[in-house]
């Protein structure tokens, strides 16, 4: 505790704790890991795609990526191929050891803005509008289209565990087989959810709104709880591995929920307070107890979710930091900004 | 590098009924902007890039969204395409919104409002409507949105103008300048306008906040229609066929000049004189020019000929009860029209409930914050969806500064602008909407008054 303190006082030249460093041509759009931690992709929102080597930061392939801009990159789960999403309408698999374009397929609209693949087998998730698609990922085979959304679909995510793909809109969240393309079940709420995270215990999914809130879905009974009080839209939201905690966005200061106990109702949030700017993005590490949390005007802070009220180390990167991703491992965090770095820092060492 | 409110992109959104001429306008545009980079976002499937320009094809989406307790629409397909194309390292010189010729502008507008995203990086610059000055008499009373796209307007388009004769084109700005007095109004063929009348007008700017043409927001008059006609010493006849009415109330008045300003002068007379009960009429009757009284033509339901007997010559102000068109009504001498030198259309005392109008208030006073506040949130929460803009500059009591404000439907921005100095402190604001009871807002309002 002493030491973490100790620690907190300390505000360290961004530089230093940066193993590589490497510029895209734009603003970073997407950020993956590859399962291993051997790649790290990185996508720019005017289309192209670099694999960096994560150690090294040496790049890989320069992939063309996708015209007009690619929306998101994904690694399937045993890091042997990279899908892409863009507004040229398309989904592309590449291959990281040759760098080839394997396979393209059509969104259905011309932004194909999201992809998820499920974590057992190979099936990629892909969300164009109102158009939710299952392709065979390896081969690019179809096999499920499910019916058109009433609205355009904001985000996709496989419930932890499962077979299950979850799509949401505007007026609520989707449940999908793969079997059938008939809704198994769904939660409405009136309202723009701009973001899902399933916790990793596959309890609860949280959403953030359009509408300045976040909402606790307990996927159990279907009930759910609104949290009010956020100054803009929240786009950031982020569990940590035991699903105890979802740190959210949307204001200057990073709210943590306490999903202990009874529960995040009722309950007085933890607060991370240390930013200038709108948060702009939030990891929590997959097993440990650190945060990092990013904001419009560069800066990176990270925490000890024991200890929220002291930065554990505060560094800043020039523009605005897009995306945040740590390492399989947790060792490293990947950060992207608007301007178009790519890095990978290591985090405070407890 | 965090954006800076200079840095703000403008935004203009173009509205208007399919065949209206708003496809010519943006091409016209893209064409005319030449050398700009400049991003459209079409209501077409689809994504092309022209030159250096780029065309996005958006679905309409319109969104409910909840802050608390303000309730709008808002375009959610225009957050998600704009916030992407805002993050590109290619920025753009300006971005243009076209919407379907059914949309309602208010979703548009309040998507500027009510986004923290759209608001850091984005400046609403203003709405452009076009109207096909022909055809829109066939909309204009049925249809909704038609009337939603005139309320919102900055700035309007009379295009197709070669098409309609001037007396209707002068009846057509006249009805829309009683819907939207705040909107700057231009003739234009093959929607050709000077680009700086409808790019860049500043609409949403609060410093421009009350760029409005006060003519419009004149109060209800008992007369529509006033003419100034030079009449010779004798007698002259005055025709009118059958109209809607059975009888028809004028009133003359010798006028020094034919300006604009005489014909105010005498208005407030006319208004005194339209009080009266004046003298009654039939056909054939002679009526004194210099006689100052109401005159009282009987009609019942046949063409009728009065003679005006004019004693002393020169400018004479003839104010009529209904528009001289719903009557034909003719001024001869020895059976030659005259035509005259000036005329003035009035807004028309009766409106349907329903009508979109502009009330204006100007008064000057200084305000109670405390009462305004009070009175324009509870208006705003009782009559937000019928108000579809306000803007105004205040004298706010205590406060050195104007203190000027917009809004569209519910939402409201308002800030403290440049000192009154030595110039008179006082109010001046206009509303457009529907269901506007001008009686009660000028009340209300005056009551906020210190």
């Amino acid at each position: 505790m002493s030491r973490i303190k100790a620690r907190s006082k300390r505000v360290i030249d961004a530089n230093s704790r940066q193993r590589w460093r490497a510029c895209v041509d734009d603003h970073v759009n997407s950020l993956a890991w590859s399962p291993d931690g051997k790649w790290l992709a990185a996508a720019s929102i005017s289309g192209p795609i670099t694999i960096f080597d994560g150690e090294t930061g040496l790049v890989q392939y320069s992939l063309a990526g996708h015209a007009f801009g690619t929306c998101e990159i994904a690694w399937n789960a045993n890091g042997t191929i990279l899908a892409s999403a863009g507004q040229d309408g398309h989904i592309r698999l590449w291959d990281p050891e040759n760098g080839q374009e394997r396979a393209k397929f059509p969104g259905g609209a011309a932004w194909v803005e999201h992809l998820a693949w499920s974590l057992q087998g190979d099936l990629l998730a892909s969300a164009a509008g109102r158009k939710l698609r299952l392709w065979h990922g390896t081969d690019g085979q179809l096999l499920q289209e499910y019916p058109d959304h009433s609205s355009t679909i904001s985000d996709i995510e496989w419930q932890p565990n499962s077979q299950i793909l979850t799509s949401a809109s505007y007026g609520g969240i989707s449940f999908w087989s793969h079997e059938s393309n008939e809704s198994l079940r769904s939660f409405s709420w009136k309202g723009s959810i701009l973001v899902i995270a399933w916790s990793p215990d596959g309890c609860y999914i949280a959403t953030g709104d359009q509408d300045s809130t976040v909402h606790f879905w307990i996927v159990k009974d279907g009930q759910d709880l609104q949290m009010y009080g956020y100054p803009t839209k929240v786009r950031e939201l982020s569990w940590n591995g035991s699903s105890r905690y979802l740190a959210t966005g949307g204001s200057d200061i990073t709210t943590v929920w306490d999903c202990s106990g009874k529960g995040p109702a009722g309950s007085k949030p933890i607060q991370l307070q240390g930013h200038a700017a709108a948060i702009s993005a939030i990891a929590f590490q997959h097993r440990g107890p650190l945060i990092a949390t990013a904001s419009a005007d560069g800066a990176l802070i990270f925490w000890h979710i024991q200890t929220p009220k002291r930065p554990l180390v505060r560094a800043t990167f020039g523009s605005s930091i897009s995306q945040l991703a740590w390492s399989p491992d947790d060792y490293l965090v990947a950060l992207g900004t608007a301007d178009g770095v790519v890095t990978v820092c290591t985090p405070p060492h407890l | 590098m965090t954006t800076t409110v200079s840095s703000r992109v403008p935004v203009s959104i173009l509205t208007g009924f399919l065949g209206s001429g708003k496809t010519t306008l943006l091409n016209y545009i893209l064409t005319a902007e030449h050398g700009k980079r400049i991003a459209v976002i079409e209501n077409e499937f689809g994504e092309v890039g022209v030159d250096q320009d780029l065309v996005i094809g958006a679905e309409e989406e319109i969104f409910e969204m909840n802050n608390g307790c303000i309730c709008c629409t808002v375009r959610g397909d225009l957050i998600r395409i704009l916030g992407n194309l805002m993050k590109r390292k290619d920025k753009f010189d300006y971005i243009l919104v076209e919407t379907t010729g059914m949309a309602d502008p208010g979703p548009v507008a309040q998507t500027f409002f009510i986004d923290d995203e759209m608001q850091e990086k984005l400046k609403l610059d203003g709405i452009v409507t076009v109207i096909d000055a022909k055809h829109v008499w066939e909309h204009i009373d049925s249809s909704d949105e038609v009337k939603k796209q005139i309320a919102f307007a900055d700035v309007i388009l009379l295009n197709k103008i070669d098409l309609v004769a001037p007396e209707q084109l002068q009846q057509l700005e006249t009805r829309i300048k009683n819907m939207n007095a705040a909107a700057k109004l231009y003739r234009t063929e093959n929607a050709v306008v000077e680009m700086n009348n409808i790019l860049n007008v500043g609409g949403f700017n609060l410093d421009r906040a009350m760029g409005v043409d006060t003519k419009f927001l004149e109060p209800e008059y008992p007369f529509e229609w006033a003419g100034i006609y030079d009449l010779a010493a004798g007698t002259h006849q005055l025709a009118l066929e059958v109209g809607p009415d059975p009888a028809m109330s004028i009133a003359l008045f010798p006028v020094k000049e034919a300006t604009t300003e005489a014909l105010e002068q005498a208005n407030m007379a006319a208004v005194l004189r339209f009080s009266e009960d004046g003298e009654h009429y039939k056909t054939g009757q002679v009526i004194p020019a210099a006689q100052p009284v109401l005159h009282n033509l009987q009609l019942n339901d046949q063409a009728a000929t009065f003679t005006l007997e004019v004693k002393e010559p020169g400018l004479y102000a003839l104010f009529t009860q209904h528009l001289p068109s719903e009557f034909q009504i003719e001024l001869r001498t020895d059976n030659n029209t005259q035509t005259p030198a000036l005329t003035h259309e009035y807004k028309p005392k009766h409106e349907h409930d329903n009508e979109v109008t502009s009330v204006g208030i100007e008064t000057p006073g200084d305000l109670d914050s405390k009462k305004l506040n009070e009175w324009l949130g509870n208006l705003l929460r009782t009559q937000g969806p019928d108000i579809f803009r306000m803007k105004g500059v205040l004298s706010i009591q205590g406060e050195s500064r104007r203190f000027v404000f917009q809004g569209v439907h519910m939402l409201f921005d308002g800030r403290p602008d440049t000192a009154w100095g030595s110039t008179p402190r006082r109010n001046s604001l206009i509303f457009i909407g529907r269901n506007l009871d001008r009686a009660k807002l000028n009340e209300g309002f005056r009551a906020c008054l210190v």
